[in-house]
């Protein structure tokens, strides 16, 4: 309903806040997970890359790729202006969403940065 | 497990840059192909017809509460009643539908010239790996995988000593195979027939579309409780206003 929308990103407003029942407005909520899911794949590419560089292996790996989704989860929580539910319609989305999909990239990139700095 | 192996250089080069290199550009070859192809089927009325019928059920649905009781009690009468509601739809007739769209010819050029746009290409590339990039040591992945993974990521190295980490190409090929498909829906846009699991939900979504689609609306409608969440809708503007006045 609400078309509000921010000017440098392009998060949508998605409910409205004086409603008790909460109504989602479809196309902002689909932006926004497209937002979201935008902004993993990318960190996720980076995180391999730089995964890959500085060495990391086994099970340091996959820690940093949590941190690096946690970075990316508050960055959009932040850029949310801590306004989650006005935005997403629940906590998991904005946490959990596009986790797996991201891990294949971070896997394929983080083994191409290492094997090109390290092996070769 | 540290000897470390050195890895020629010219492995790096001309193994793992170029099919990483040939992959991507595949799979922007094939959004193109994929775009041109995409033939102008004039859609059935018929079935546009009763698709529109179902996301005005759905609508209905989702903004039920908004309205007065009686409205949406006329309105649901309306779409599930039981002579000439618009979503009852007798048995017969809906294996009809489903029968009719997979022998209709052009429908089924279009699955299958999906299909195949996608299959066509993975088969090939990864008979070309296989036949160019095989028996040798291709990378080391960064993290230790279990004994039981030996024969899968390992199948052209015939030493059973070396570890596991060290992987043919082959595995280099699937791995690339999932990891691009992040890289291509950032630089392709989100419509990208690189998805394969994607596409095959649409796949087997798309046959029964009409038939049994309707028969859930229906139920969906008639089990929905109504209750009116706008009653005291005046007072709460009153409200508003002073507020805004003040």
């Amino acid at each position: 309903m609400a078309g509000h929308s921010d000017s440098s990103s392009s998060e949508k407003k998605s409910t409205e806040a004086m409603n008790d029942v909460p109504i989602f407005s479809a196309e902002n909520m689909q932006n926004n997970m497209k937002v979201i899911y935008y902004s993993r794949t990318f960190m996720s590419i980076i995180g391999g890359v730089i995964a890959g560089i500085l060495g990391f292996t086994g099970f340091m790996g996959f820690v940093f790729y949590f941190l690096v989704m946690a970075i990316t989860s508050i960055g959009l929580i932040a850029k949310a202006k801590f306004l989650v539910h006005s935005y997403f319609d629940s906590w998991n989305r904005i946490i959990l969403d596009g986790f797996m999909g991201g891990l294949m990239s971070f896997v394929l990139f983080w083994t191409f940065a290492y094997d090109i700095v390290h092996i070769f | 497990m540290a000897e470390d192996l050195v890895l020629d250089t010219a492995i790096r080069d001309w193994v793992l840059i170029p099919l990483s290199v040939v992959m991507v550009l595949i799979g922007i070859l094939r959004y193109f192909v994929s775009k041109l192809m995409l033939s102008s089927q004039v859609p059935d009325p018929k079935i546009v017809k009763e698709g529109q019928v179902i996301v005005r059920a759905r609508n209905l649905r989702a903004a039920a509460n908004f309205i007065p009781p009686k409205s949406f009690r006329s309105r649901r009468v309306y779409f599930s009643n039981e002579e000439n509601g618009l979503l009852f739809v007798p048995k017969g007739q809906a294996q009809n539908a489903q029968a009719q769209m997979f022998s209709d010819p052009n429908m089924a050029m279009d699955m299958m010239k999906k299909n195949l746009s996608m299959i066509i290409p993975q088969t090939l590339t990864f008979a070309w790996v296989n036949f160019f990039f095989s028996g040798f040591v291709a990378a080391k992945i960064p993290f230790p995988l279990t004994q039981r993974f030996r024969s899968m990521l390992q199948n052209g190295i015939d030493l059973s000593t070396v570890d596991v980490s060290y992987v043919s190409s082959r595995s280099w090929y699937f791995l690339n195979l999932f990891g691009l498909r992040g890289l291509f829906s950032l630089i392709l846009g989100e419509e990208n027939a690189t998805d394969d699991t994607q596409r095959m939900m649409q796949m087997s979504g798309f046959g029964f579309d009409p038939s049994k689609s309707l028969g859930a609306e229906k139920d969906g409608l008639d089990i929905l409780q109504h209750e009116w969440a706008l009653p005291k809708f005046e007072h709460r503007a009153e409200a508003v206003l002073k507020k805004l006045i003040r």
